[in-house]
């Protein structure tokens, strides 16, 4: 009895060494790493999974790289994940953009769609609130004394930029009824309002259209409320690294197949639509420095 | 105790405690904010209805079941793994830290200091280590196991030193006297001795690692966690009852495998080894080897299994870019950003709030349900046995374990996230999402605590003709009482370590802070609020220790 647990005990701790060893034999096999991509989690991650893949098989055929979708469930997580290089390409929003070119010297925004350089943010309202639809940034007052939820802490357009047009119109955090919610992604803080569980919520503007055309928010119980001005949001970043690993011009390789991208072309044309796009356009780092300010003041950039 | 008849003093330690007590929770439902905010949210009643609902139909598909299963054994794999390495780190930590060995090397007061180096990683929860290592191993299964390995292998240091210090010392010194070397001495006597209780102790761990396992999907880390968080999130409630179904069953089986074993073993059963009550061995029950050896083998299939399927990168363990990372993390961290030190004192007295709620909760509903979970209870020949119908109390006995099971199956975030349909973000909901979590581990181990009950007192109070609520109050109470507390306090120690992953989905104190000072990439900031938490968890459990005592 004792000699079988002894032996078994044993075995155990051999065990880990044949793991290490079989890894190690892998790694060296594998010369070329594949382009890795990621984006934010701001949206329902099994839709985009579908998305990604589509994307990744167009990158891989026009680069002549392997190309690898890799989910994430936090924004954080997808930022941590650019710095430590596990991700290459990454579709950022506006203020987890700037915070991961900030941890990576080098790392360059390089293309976004034409929404996304005026891009804004819309208040929603469950109508049992008996809020009504305002123009003016100062009506933002009317707010106080409801509740409201933000989408994911680290959201340009889902809590960044509604807290700094709240602070515009002279709105503290405190002046909401009970905490302000953090719902986590843009679909929960709409199904939220439609609830009812908080009167107002402050949703990415593309995402609540979409919503809106498929007919998946009931409008008698939902409507906007408010919409803000444009500011720069999504776009995608590329890493340093990828240059090291596939040559100079890499990041301006990645940049022509996304502005290449023709919705003529029923394949390409797949992809757009899944990435809700017309077409791709050229950004840069200096669009963002109005996020990077907003950033600063309310505290998400140190 | 005098021999005098004479009443006892009111002036005692109990109810100076008691006292005490009554005015922390007051204090802690003022902070929560009971006495002036709005705390129901009742426009989120709908969603609970739903949510509710969604438990008669849970999605059964076979595709959707195949995913069930492939999240069910990556929980699974990384528990295994997790505790694998934990109980490594445990058996050399504990070694280190126990007394016996540094007598047997003849410097006695180095025993302490590694106890007190341990008591570090101890008091971080898996999931902000996991937070951690994600910074510095990237997106690799990796990081949960070591996240699981770490925390559980300084908790299993600190146990396996206990229970090696309270082994009888008379074979070693002998071993030792005759010239034998240390860790010889240590392997043929010490070792052998404590074999039962170790084992012991690492199944209850792997119990507890499925847990964690659970709540670190909930970080990314993938597994049942993970897809229960996503079906919440996108509100898909019926996929997430197929999920929670699975982890109640993992976690079920589990239970009941390790319960059994242990006592084939004869070993120590799970309450006493939490409190050390090492001298409460059971007798083996009937040897049946078979099972001890069939178990053995399922464990060594079930290892080879796990480090095959979790697919973790080890070799990152000593890559230069780990240490780059490290290093450059390091660098970003220190000194801790002490500017905000006011807010971080405010959250946590704000968690130490939470922290008494939860266990308050937890505490009174354990000691409540405890009983007609215990199998001695209401069961023909029970303490309390009805008589009449012997079914209801069978149907009573299964529902109350069930409910027990299912409480403490559910991770505290997934409870919180569910807590927070109907409360708004507070500490409320993350006493409540605690508070019921614990009720379940609780409720478990006050009903072994009734089932091993010396039963002489309730039955000639019986036999005297005694109703069955004398019975309960003069003949139950008084005995289990001392030891329900003594679990409640040890439990105390681990909930507020717990308030950090509530805080994490939203709930407030000092994990919703960490939450916003992570995402901001504050780490400076980080530093601060995790060392003003740790010192709180020491706080925590020297009252814990200070109450333990006075009371025995």
């Amino acid at each position: 009895m004792k000699k079988a647990l002894l032996s078994g005990l044993l075995l155990l701790l051999v065990l880990p060494l044949i793991a290490c060893s079989a890894e190690s034999d892998s790694t060296t096999t594998k010369e070329v790493k594949p382009l890795v991509t990621g984006a934010i989690p701001d949206q329902d991650p099994e839709k985009l999974q579908r998305q990604y893949t589509k994307l990744a098989a167009y990158l891989e055929q026009e680069l002549g790289v392997l190309v690898e979708y890799k989910p994430v469930t936090d924004y954080a997580a997808a930022v941590t994940a650019f710095k430590v290089g596990d991700l290459d390409l990454v579709w950022f929003g506006g203020l987890t953009g700037v915070q991961a070119r900030l941890q990576v010297p080098g790392a360059e925004a390089i293309a976004q769609r034409e929404v996304d350089e005026k891009f804004h943010s819309v208040f929603v309202a469950n109508k049992k609130s008996r809020i009504t639809p305002f123009k003016t940034i100062t009506d933002l007052k009317q707010l106080k004394g409801h509740t409201l939820t933000f989408g994911s802490e680290s959201s340009t357009s889902g809590r960044l930029m509604p807290q700094y047009f709240l602070q515009q119109a002279g709105l503290k955090l405190n002046d909401f009824k009970g905490e302000v919610g953090f719902s986590g992604d843009h679909d929960k803080t709409i199904k939220l309002v439609e609830a009812g569980s908080y009167d107002v919520g402050a949703v990415n503007e593309k995402v609540w259209l979409k919503r809106v055309d498929l007919q998946e928010v009931d409008l008698n119980k939902v409507q906007v409320i408010w919409r803000s001005p444009a500011y720069y949001d999504y776009h995608w970043v590329v890493n340093p690294q990828v240059k090291q690993r596939y040559g100079d011009d890499f990041a301006k390789k990645v940049q022509n197949a996304f502005l290449k991208l023709d919705p003529n072309i029923p394949e390409q044309k797949e992809i757009l639509e899944l990435l809700e796009a017309n077409k791709f356009i050229q950004t840069k780092n200096s669009n963002y420095a109005q996020i990077e300010a907003i950033g600063r003041e309310i505290g998400k950039i140190k | 105790m005098s021999i005098d008849p004479k009443q006892p003093s009111l002036l005692n330690w109990r109810t100076l405690w008691g006292l005490l007590f009554v005015a922390a929770v007051i204090w802690s439902l003022h902070l929560a904010g009971l006495f002036e905010r709005d705390q129901v949210n009742v426009g989120g009643w709908t969603l609970v209805v739903r949510f509710l609902l969604a438990a008669f139909s849970p999605e059964l598909s076979s595709e959707f079941l195949h995913l069930t299963l492939e999240a069910t054994l990556q929980t699974l794999t990384y528990a295994v793994c997790g505790t694998f390495f934990s109980v490594l780190l445990g058996l050399v930590g504990g070694v280190l830290s126990s007394e016996v060995w540094w007598l047997s090397k003849g410097f006695q007061a180095y025993w302490l200091a590694v106890r007190a180096f341990l008591a570090i990683p101890r008091a971080i929860h898996e999931l902000i280590w996991g937070l951690f290592l994600i910074n510095i191993f990237g997106l690799d299964p990796l990081v949960a196991v070591l996240a699981i390995a770490i925390p559980f292998g300084a908790i299993t240091a600190k146990v396996f030193a206990e229970i090696l210090d309270e082994t009888p010392r008379t074979s070693l010194l002998a071993l030792l006297n005759s010239g034998v070397s240390p860790l010889n001495a240590f392997a043929y006597s010490l070792i052998p001795q404590a074999f039962p209780n170790l084992l012991s102790y690492t199944f209850y761990r792997f119990e507890c690692s499925i847990r964690s396992a659970a709540v670190l999907g909930i970080i990314g880390a993938g597994g049942l966690g993970y897809q229960i968080l996503l079906s919440l999130q996108s509100l898909r409630y019926e996929q997430m009852w197929t999920f929670l179904i699975a982890l109640v069953l993992l976690s079920g089986a589990t239970d009941f495998w390790s319960a059994m074993l242990r006592r084939q073993l004869g070993a120590t059963s799970r309450l006493d080894l939490n409190v050390l009550n090492l001298s409460q061995r059971q007798k083996p029950l009937d040897q049946d080897h078979r099972l001890v050896s069939l178990s053995l083998f399922g464990v060594i299939v079930l290892l080879i299994f796990s480090f095959w399927y979790v697919k973790a990168d080890f070799t990152k363990l000593w890559t230069p870019r780990t240490a780059q990372l490290l290093a450059g993390l390091i660098q970003d961290s220190f000194p801790p950003d002490i500017s905000q030190l006011s807010q971080v004192l405010t959250l946590a007295a704000q968690t130490l709030a939470m922290s008494l709620l939860a266990i308050t909760i937890a505490g009174i509903g354990g000691i409540l349900l405890s009983f007609p979970a215990a199998n001695n209870f209401l069961l023909p020949g029970g303490i309390l046995d009805p008589g009449r119908n012997s079914h209801l109390g069978t149907a009573v006995l299964v529902f109350t374990r069930f409910f027990l099971l299912f409480t403490r199956a559910v991770p505290e975030p997934i409870w919180a996230l569910i807590f927070l349909f109907v409360f708004f973000p507070g500490i409320l909901p993350g006493a409540i999402a605690l508070g019921i979590h614990n009720l379940g581990i609780l409720g478990r181990l006050m009903a072994e605590v009734t089932e091993n009950l010396d039963q002489r007192a309730a039955r000639s109070l019986k036999a005297l003709g005694a109703t069955g609520s004398q019975v309960f109050l003069y003949g139950v109470l008084p005995c289990t009482l001392p030891r329900f507390v003594a679990y409640i306090l040890y439990r105390w120690e681990v909930c507020i370590r717990a308030t950090l992953i509530v805080g994490f989905v939203g709930a407030g104190g000092l994990g919703r802070l960490l939450t916003e000072q992570l995402s901001s990439f504050d780490y400076r900031g980080v530093i601060a609020t995790l060392i003003c938490f740790i010192c709180l968890t020491f706080l925590v459990d020297l009252i814990s220790a200070t109450v333990r005592r006075t009371l025995r």
